[in-house]
């Protein structure tokens, strides 16, 4: 399952949080963990370069895009690889809707977008699409290229 | 009143002050969510309100029943529109707010439109919030569409399809279950996700018929996965498959293992990975079958990618735990390693060096990692600890080195977790290393100088008073200890007075120093300091009530023989109730709960990675030992040699719920009946155990304590004991009937009938067996073991069993007749097989070492013969095993 993709500005403010089968009393704890896990790692970091870490059996991959930080957790299934590939997804499809990694302002202007893709990455808990062109044809609900 | 977002340009990108979503209120924007009510659809405007809502949902504002279903309401407007950009927010935002079941209905009809709709985006969309919205009546409606959409030619389709049949099959699996057919054709889908998808699906849906799914396996496993994902579920599920079928016995092969070294040649790296990983992951797993899936992780320890660096390093650290030697090759790269960006790369490459280095390469070990401590997070810096505490465990020559870097580390600034993870590794290693006893003590001594944690300087004051004493040397202690009662708080002050104390008891020729000392203790501002100073002035013969030595020593030394918890409860129902008369400590009741007693270990509990180690499980023994020490009829027995698992004697929910464990002593067994009382308007009194021994011939009663009370649902426990012949396991059937007293209990008042009636209550029987006389004690080197023992006391000798279902049944049977403990793994029988060899090791009552290697073999109409061969310190002892089998 993957349990959390959340998304901050380097502030350590939430832009975007989706949990999937975390209870509601934990979601809290969740947030400040992963916010203080990237103050105190995400300084000086290139721009997707990924950070890995674990929590009991939780895997959870970060990096930084521009102004923001991109947090994935998984447990089970969903390891450190299967987390690179879902953050890898999603920085794509974020430079894809922002033009270049964006900055905190850019990232809202393009919110509404940003939450179709996600929903097409991330759908409860499961991957479901990993091509940024797919992902971008699929937020205006076109057919794939492919098919 | 609305605000439109503002239009951007890429020009103003860098204005990052200005949010467009800077001053939004929840109430505004759901105002603006009326215009979905307009005749006339501004699809832009629509959307822009959307996002709004989508930005407070993300932010955790939460939404009242009647703003979600009024919002709600007017998003189902919006299916009136054409606009594409739009229906795919309307899609989200039906997502995002989760209606009602009572709500679903309004929207199911425009979903299920466009289910059926020409566009296949609109099909996509359209099934995964349907799926994501209705419940199992619903959902027969549109099963069939769902099952056509598994097998659509359009991968998205296919794909929500498939991923809303995952979720749904955790609701409604009776339903999924029968999409079956369709799935599998899915699963040879040529478009990547889809086959993903579906093969995951699958395997849930089939996941409890294994045999189904070792099908699935063998058919994959022949022809071509396309989706590297896909093919990672393959390999997950072959393990599975691996796991619950175990070698072919006959040419030494592990099914399916040509198949996972095959995958480490994979292009994709997450399917090498994977694939390595299940390599390492296999039950006894070989050096020769190990060897490949090392060699990709090595080279994946130089990857640039920091994430497969990570999954390498963190794999050959489990490999490491079980197979050393495996991992030393990879060394030198992960000695690389140590200096990695990312501290939890470092961290793990740390403590598996720690685990696969040898005695040699320890002193380099340490300065690399010297280095490394300054830079890391405490929760990094107590995994290492804890790697150094094994590590000087396996290699106790070494303890000088270890010992000073975790007093170098002690001094360093660091939270309480991580020191106290450092003060726990030092009294380890004191306690386990005799000769790391005076330095690192020392090394305590002077932490404590400046420790600034409260409950670590008490540890360790605690501690130094009962080990300092011993000591070649104890005056030079006293020094550190007494500043503590100048310069500390009073708890420290009040834990450095019985430490002075102990000195005091223990090294006659310090005791006039502690008492001038003790005398200052009694001006402390503190009453705890004061009263204890006092106390021990008088224990120790200063004052006027002078004790005897054994006395004094048992008073500071000896532990409080009361559960805690117990103790904790009883204050607390005592303040909470104050009566008249002064607590007193003997109304605390003794027993432990059985929970804490039985080890129970959770199955299939994974490691937790970088967590800490769970605690030792308490000792049942010790808890035990206690408990019957305390009561003084049963003091005479001597050293307890064995407390069985509780045996339940009454079944589950029944008035009076009563378990047994059987105590073995060397001439004596006790048998302690832990009783409690389920109904609210009783009390039982003078409850005690009539038990009948007439099947137990050789046993004669010798004395009962009685249960004076037992109020409703507090347990507490009634003894009987019993002779038997010294150092003979003998054997005997026991047959129960509980009486007591019982009153009638007011339950608004809680009080009793003064008057009551005698009643009894029939129990189960129960039996004391041969394997109640051994304990199950493990030795890491069964060859060796046996080796040394010699064969003079050897006895052979071989035995029918009779037709079996199973050789397993068989290796179980003996091993639960004998109650030792299986050594190596030996326990485990693989699939199918036609002979077994068992280990057992164990410990005989009188404290006889004893080793049992058992052969099994099984012929095709399934009769089990056993080869039965014991060697123990004892001849006799290996006679009595066989007898014990024989009569088994």
């Amino acid at each position: 399952m993957l349990l959390a993709v959340l998304i901050a500005n380097s502030e350590g403010n939430i832009l975007v949080e989706r949990f999937n089968g975390v209870p509601p009393e934990e979601r809290l704890h969740w947030r400040s963990f992963l916010v203080k896990l990237g103050a105190d790692n995400l300084r000086g970091v290139k721009n997707e370069e990924l950070l890995v870490a674990n929590h009991k059996s939780v895997y959870i991959v970060y990096t930084v895009l521009g102004d923001v930080s991109i947090f994935v957790v998984g447990k089970d299934e969903y390891d450190e690889l299967a987390l690179a590939e879902a953050i890898f997804v999603i920085t794509a499809a974020l430079k894809d809707v922002c033009g270049k990694p964006p900055t905190e302002r850019l990232f809202l202007d393009k919110y509404g977008k940003i939450c179709l893709c996600l929903d097409e990455i991330v759908w409860k808990g499961m991957l479901e699409n990993t091509d940024k062109d797919r992902i971008k044809r699929l937020i205006r609900l076109k057919p794939p290229t492919e098919f | 009143m609305a605000q439109p977002l503002v239009k951007k340009d890429d020009d103003r990108d860098d204005e990052v002050d200005y949010s467009p979503f800077l001053g939004i209120e929840k109430g505004a924007v759901l105002q603006e969510a009326r215009v979905f009510n307009d005749p006339q659809l501004d699809a832009r405007r629509c959307s822009q309100v959307i996002t709004k809502l989508l930005y407070l949902l993300n932010q955790g504002e939460i939404f009242t029943k009647t703003e979600a279903t009024e919002v709600f309401f007017s998003v189902t407007k919006l299916f009136q529109s054409k606009d594409i950009g739009l229906r795919r927010m309307v899609y989200l935002i039906i997502k995002e707010l989760s209606p009602s079941s009572d709500e679903v209905i309004i929207v199911t009809s425009s979903l299920m439109k466009d289910m059926n709709s020409r566009t296949d985006m609109y099909r996509a969309n359209a099934i995964r919030v349907l799926c994501r919205i209705i419940d199992g009546t619903l959902l027969t409606q549109i099963e069939r569409y769902l099952k056509q959409a598994i097998v659509d030619k359009n991968p998205v389709v296919a794909s929500a399809a498939l991923v809303s049949g995952i979720h749904l099959l955790q609701t409604t699996p009776e339903i999924v279950k029968r999409w079956s057919n369709e799935v599998q054709e899915a699963v040879q889908s040529r478009a990547a996700l889809v086959q993903f998808h579906a093969l995951a699906l699958l395997h849930q849906i089939r996941q409890n018929d294994r045999l189904a799914v070792s099908k699935l396996v063998i058919s994959l496993t022949k022809g071509t996965v396309r989706s590297p994902l896909a093919q990672c579920l393959l390999i997950r599920y072959t393990s599975e498959v691996i796991r619950e079928s175990g070698v072919n016995t006959q040419t030494g092969d592990r099914p399916f293992y040509d198949y996972l070294e095959g995958c480490l040649r994979h292009k994709a790296e997450m399917v090498i990975f994977e694939a390595a990983r299940a390599i390492t992951e296999l039950s006894n797993v070989t050096t020769r079958e190990l060897t490949p899936a090392i060699t990709v992780l090595q080279l994946f320890l130089s990857s640039s990618k920091p994430v497969l660096r990570f999954a390498a390093v963190r794999t050959l650290n489990k490999v490491a735990m079980t197979h050393p030697m495996a991992v030393t090759n990879c060394n030198i790269d992960m000695e690389s390693l140590i200096s990695d960006q990312n501290r939890s790369i470092a961290t793990l490459a740390i403590t598996t060096l720690l685990k696969t280095g040898n005695e040699s390469s320890v002193d380099r070990l340490m300065k690399q990692i010297t280095n490394f401590m300054s830079d890391i997070a405490d929760e990094f810096k107590i995994v290492v600890v804890e790697a150094i505490r094994s590590l000087c465990l396996k290699f106790p020559l070494k303890y000088r080195s270890l010992m000073n870097f975790l007093s170098n580390i002690l001094r360093e600034e660091g939270g309480f977790e991580y020191k106290k993870a450092i003060v726990d590794s030092i009294v380890i290693l004191i306690r386990d290393i005799p000769d790391a006893k005076e330095n690192g003590l020392l090394h305590l001594c002077e932490f404590i100088e400046d420790c600034e944690f409260t409950y670590l300087s008490t540890q360790i004051l605690h501690f130094i008073g009962n080990e300092g004493p011993k000591t070649s040397d104890p005056s030079k202690y006293i020094r550190y200890i007494y500043n503590r009662v100048i310069l500390e708080n009073a708890t420290v002050r009040a834990s450095a007075v019985s430490t002075l104390a102990k000195f005091g008891a223990m090294v006659d020729s310090l005791k006039p120093r502690i008492f001038v000392l003790l005398r200052r203790c009694l001006f402390d501002t503190d009453d705890e300091v004061r009263d204890r100073a006092t106390l021990y002035l008088n224990t120790l013969g200063d004052g006027s009530v002078s004790e005897t030595d054994k006395d004094v020593k048992e008073f500071l030394f000896g532990s409080l023989d009361i559960p805690l918890t117990n103790f904790e409860i009883s204050l607390k129902n005592y303040i909470q109730n104050p009566a008249e008369e002064p607590f007193n400590i003997n109304s605390v009741p003794r027993e432990v709960k059985s929970q804490a007693l039985t080890e129970k270990k959770a199955p299939g509990k994974k490691p937790t990675g970088l967590g800490a180690p769970p605690p030792p499980p308490t000792s049942a023994v010790d808890a035990y030992e206690r408990l019957l020490s305390s009561i003084p009829e049963f003091a005479s027995f001597g050293k307890l040699f064995k407390s069985s698992a509780p045996v339940e004697l009454t079944e589950a929910e029944t008035e009076y719920s009563v378990n047994v464990v059987k105590h073995i002593f060397d001439r004596h067994v006790l048998f302690q009946y832990n009783c409690t009382n389920t109904i609210p308007e009783q009390l039982l009194e003078n409850v005690t155990v009539i038990v009948d021994a007439s099947e137990a011939e050789e046993f004669s009663e010798v004395g009962t304590k009685l249960l004076k009370s037992l109020p409703y649902d507090t347990p507490a426990q009634t003894f009987v004991a019993f002779e038997k012949p010294e150092g003979v396991p003998t054997v005997g059937k026991f047959s129960n009937v509980l009486r007591f007293t019982v009153k009638e209990v007011d339950t608004s008042t809680g009080e009793a009938d003064d008057d009551g009636v005698e009643d009894e209550y029939q129990l189960e029987d129960f039996e004391v067996v041969a394997a109640d006389y051994i304990l199950k004690v493990g030795v890491s080197n069964f060859k060796n073991a046996w080796e040394s023992m010699g064969p003079d006391s050897e006895r052979i000798d071989e035995y029918g069993l009779g037709p079996r279902d199973s050789l397993v049944e068989a290796v179980n049977t003996v091993i639960n007749l004998l109650g030792m403990q299986p050594c190596e793994g030996t326990e485990v029988v693989p699939n199918n097989s036609r002979s077994h060899t068992c280990l057992l090791s164990g410990v005989y009552t009188g404290n006889v070492k004893v080793l049992v290697r058992l052969s099994f073999g099984i012929d095709g109409s399934k009769e089990v013969a056993m080869k039965l061969a014991v060697r123990s310190e004892d001849e006799n002892v290996s006679d009595a095993i066989h007898e014990i089998v024989a009569s088994g």
